[in-house]
């Protein structure tokens, strides 16, 4: 390849105009789930969070040293506004999921949750990760462009035309980057570890006690499938975070995908992760595709919402 | 003005990309440690740090949990024990899935310092000001997952670790 083509490549990977449809969609699943974890965590708050915490201010700050985005170390120390700083997130991820002044709450949100987990890393999992870090580029993406109250306002006041412009996806496309890193990431540690090369590592994730939601068949237990089950998740994690770029490969992989973290949230307690990770998969839905399918829906509930 | 907000933006991108992925791949190459050093302070203060080892590099071959011995003033004991997600309903378990994760850090060498944090905390909801607690035991509790040679799984015993003996303080009562 030569340097110039690289640099095409580049340009029309990151800048070439594109319907900002799928990152507005993300927009929405993001703010659900965000949403979905404050409201899961509600009954503990300041369980967690709170001045008598489990993890105290003074010994997270201990462990985790070093200047950080956290709102709870520069609040006055009472349960009144760390409660307040939930509230905080609670609505600006409800005004960002209904995209109204969406770049302002998408940068809130980032800092509210960002701040959270800061506070107490040691009750988060990775889809908790994941939401953290999409959350930071989704600050940088045209996510109010469409499905939004700020859309719908603009038009109202003649700002904007009534069809969606197509925008730059740069920032959409790190969010992609993001998702395909954590799959070729965790496939690689895999690789590290006997119990996966020797196809045995399921046997130990499904006799976790702990982790265990609803029942699983007995033949799942038989050493041929469990070495295949163990085998297919690598060469899936493989593919999600390599082949997944490969334009003829996508769909097909994004529907193992979906079937392959289904079948992890009927089977393991990990609440939201699935979901968490599941959200980031309309960005790599075509946005042509993502019309029809908004139109085939509007035509069976006589909604137009996608075409507004 | 058009041209240097492209520079930025590409800029933003390279350096995102390059910082993400020597942050997360896990390759031995002496540039990545040298990387993940220059990058760190960035990356932990605006929140970047991640990283992916669900079940990896080797899955958790242990269930376990963690019980607390509470001793009280007046010579008494009760045993407490952090909410055990295979002894919760469905619901329950879903909304208290959070004290599995603190559970499993606290079991962590490099976590020592949540320990006391736990007894405090466990000292205070086990107390109350007629029946204050004296001394909370941390206690870990493991079984070996063992697979035999027909991958039938049989449990095995329950073994113990103490994990801390905490005396209390009137202050921790507060």
């Amino acid at each position: 390849m030569r340097l110039q083509s690289a640099f095409k490549a580049w340009n029309e990977f990151f800048f070439a105009e594109q319907s900002p449809t799928p990152i507005a969609l993300f927009r929405v699943l993001y703010g659900v789930l965000v949403i979905a974890t404050l409201l899961l965590l509600r009954p503990d708050w300041l369980t967690w969070y709170g001045i008598p915490a489990w993890v105290s201010l003074p010994t997270a700050l201990k462990l985790e040293p070093g200047a950080r985005l956290n709102l709870f170390s520069i609040i006055p120390q009472s349960d009144a506004w760390i409660e307040a700083v939930f509230w905080l997130s609670l609505g600006s991820a409800i005004l960002l999921t209904i995209g109204f002044m969406t770049r302002f709450n998408s940068v809130l949100v980032f800092i509210c949750l960002t701040s959270i987990q800061q506070r107490n890393l040691y009750i988060t999992h990775g889809g908790d990760t994941f939401l953290r870090l999409a959350g930071f580029f989704l600050i940088f993406a045209p996510a109010g462009a469409a499905l939004s109250v700020d859309r719908l306002i603009r038009i109202r006041w003649g700002k904007e035309r009534a069809d969606i412009q197509p925008r730059s996806p740069w920032a959409q496309r790190m969010i992609q980057l993001q998702l395909a890193l954590l799959y070729f990431a965790t496939f690689l540690l895999k690789l590290k570890g006997a119990p996966w090369l020797q196809g045995t590592a399921l046997f130990y994730v499904y006799h976790l006690d702990e982790l265990r939601r609803f029942p699983l068949p007995s033949w799942l237990f038989h050493p041929t499938v469990l070495k295949l089950g163990s085998w297919s998740a690598l060469v899936l994690e493989f593919s999600l975070g390599v082949l997944i770029w490969v334009k003829e490969f996508r769909y097909i992989l994004l529907a193992l995908g979906l079937l392959f973290h289904l079948w992890l949230e009927y089977s393991l307690n990990i609440p939201l992760f699935q979901w968490d990770i599941l959200s980031a998969y309309v960005l790599f839905v075509d946005s042509d595709d993502l019309r029809r399918a908004g139109n085939w829906i509007g035509r069976s509930m006589d909604v137009h919402f996608l075409n507004r | 003005m058009q041209r240097a907000k492209y520079i930025a933006i590409n800029a933003f991108l390279a350096f995102h990309i390059l910082a993400i992925a020597s942050w997360c791949i896990p390759i031995d190459s002496p540039l990545v440690p040298l990387c993940r050093n220059l990058v760190r302070p960035y990356f932990l203060g605006a929140g970047l740090f991640q990283s992916w080892d669900m079940f990896a590099p080797i899955p958790k071959a242990a269930n376990t949990y963690i019980e607390a011995i509470v001793v009280y003033q007046d010579g008494s004991r009760k045993t407490w024990t952090f909410p055990r997600m295979e002894q919760l309903g469905l619901t329950e378990k879903y909304f208290k899935e959070r004290y599995r994760k603190f559970a499993e850090n606290l079991q962590r060498d490099e976590n020592d310092a949540l320990l006391r944090d736990a007894a405090r905390y466990i000292a205070r909801l086990n107390s109350n000001p007629a029946k204050p607690a004296k001394t909370v035991i941390l206690i870990q509790k493991w079984s070996f997952i063992v697979p035999r040679k027909d991958a039938s799984y049989v449990p095995e015993p329950w073994e113990q670790h103490m994990l801390l003996g905490y005396g209390v303080r009137p202050e921790d009562l507060q």
